[in-house]
């Protein structure tokens, strides 16, 4: 992961450098405290991509599970629909209510897609579709993780970046009273 | 909203009560809210400040649980709604579409039109007569009813201090006004 981009990982988040000499960065043109201001922003935006990612990696560990059961279901389905034997179930009619039915598997089954989208697929479609829909979330995942410690240690560099920073700016002034006072 | 959350709102909002009551009156703890303005303008405009922000505090608390209440009366009234409409239907006689997940269904039949599963809090579940499930829902309608209308009654309780409150400071800014004037 780190051979890759040297400014930024591979989805983009740039990557923020040590400083390893102060006076490299603070110069006549930009004292010490628009620096220090320019890291300060630096640390704000990598906070909230850390919140964005960290409450887009909760809503991947509960949409993954989800699909995975999904799947189970619609392999017990084909099993049934092989031995020709009917289902009872209790399925969820309201928030604390179920209801039985008797299901038949008849090969094919409906997904929900979302914004009120429903369409019929066969077993196989199905366990195709569902089985792409968790690889891509299972990639994200993994994604989101990485970038999640990615930035992690891009917020702590800086913040060791400003500090070395301001302790160079106290030294310097530091010095520079001492020599105003001979 | 689940069983142990409305029960838990409505214990937390007989705790705020409790507690409002105290602060206003820490002398008479037991006693019920009377004569609010005598003890108000005891107090002076900082600490007057800070019972008006605690006051408005509850009273957001109060009207958001209040939402979460009327939420669930109408869930309750969907539940008996739900079993309403099962009432008239025989069973194998109409294909349904069955939720197996969340995003998964399959077509089927009702089997079994005497009998619901109805949650009834703390993981346990009970099979009823759709009579049986409807009566236990309109109990539930009544019980959040009832509990809506006691926490209406607080929060108008809670409103009129907050007004009671706010006259009180705007009196003592006056008195202040009026003061600083003379005194120049």
């Amino acid at each position: 992961m780190a051979t890759q981009n040297l400014d930024a990982n591979p989805r983009g988040i740039p990557r923020s450098p040590f400083v390893e000499r102060v006076e490299d960065y603070v110069s006549d043109a930009e004292p010490a405290d628009v620096v220090l201001r320019k890291f300060q922003e630096t640390i704000s935006k990598y906070k909230f991509m850390e919140v964005n990612m960290l409450q887009r990696r909760k809503v991947l560990e509960e949409k993954i599970p989800e699909i995975e059961k999904t799947i189970a279901m619609v392999d017990f389905l084909v099993e049934k629909h092989e031995s020709n034997e009917p289902v009872y179930t209790d399925y969820e009619l309201n928030d604390t209510l179920y209801a039985k039915a008797k299901v038949e598997a008849s090969g094919t089954v409906y997904l929900w897609l979302g914004a009120n989208v429903m369409l019929e697929y066969t077993f196989e479609e199905a366990k195709d579709l569902l089985s792409s829909k968790c690889e891509t979330a299972k990639t994200s995942l993994r994604n989101t993780l990485e970038d999640l410690e990615f930035l992690r240690d891009q917020i702590t560099t800086m913040e060791v970046n400003t500090a070395r920073v301001y302790n160079w700016d106290v030294k310097q002034r530091r010095l520079a009273r001492e020599q105003a006072a001979k | 909203m689940s069983e142990k959350s409305i029960s838990a709102t409505i214990a937390k909002i007989n705790q705020l009560d409790g507690i409002l009551t105290l602060f206003l009156h820490p002398k008479m703890s037991s006693q019920q809210q009377q004569q609010q303005t005598v003890n108000l303008t005891d107090l002076d405009l900082p600490s007057l400040q800070q019972v008006k922000v605690q006051l408005e505090e509850e009273l957001s608390h109060l009207t958001q649980s209040y939402g979460k209440l009327k939420g669930a009366q109408a869930r309750f009234a969907d539940c008996a709604d739900s079993v309403e409409s099962i009432k008239g239907e025989k069973a194998d006689d109409k294909t349904i579409l069955v939720p197996l997940t969340s995003s998964l269904y399959v077509p089927g039949k009702l089997s079994n039109v005497e009998k619901v599963i109805v949650d009834i809090g703390t993981g346990y579940y009970v099979e009823k007569t759709l009579d049986g499930a409807e009566k236990f829902y309109q109990g539930k309608a009544e019980y959040v009813k009832q509990n809506l209308e006691k926490l209406q009654e607080t929060i108008n309780g809670k409103q009129s201090s907050l007004r009671a409150i706010v006259n009180v400071m705007q009196e003592k800014i006056q008195q202040q006004q009026q003061q600083a004037a003379a005194a120049k």
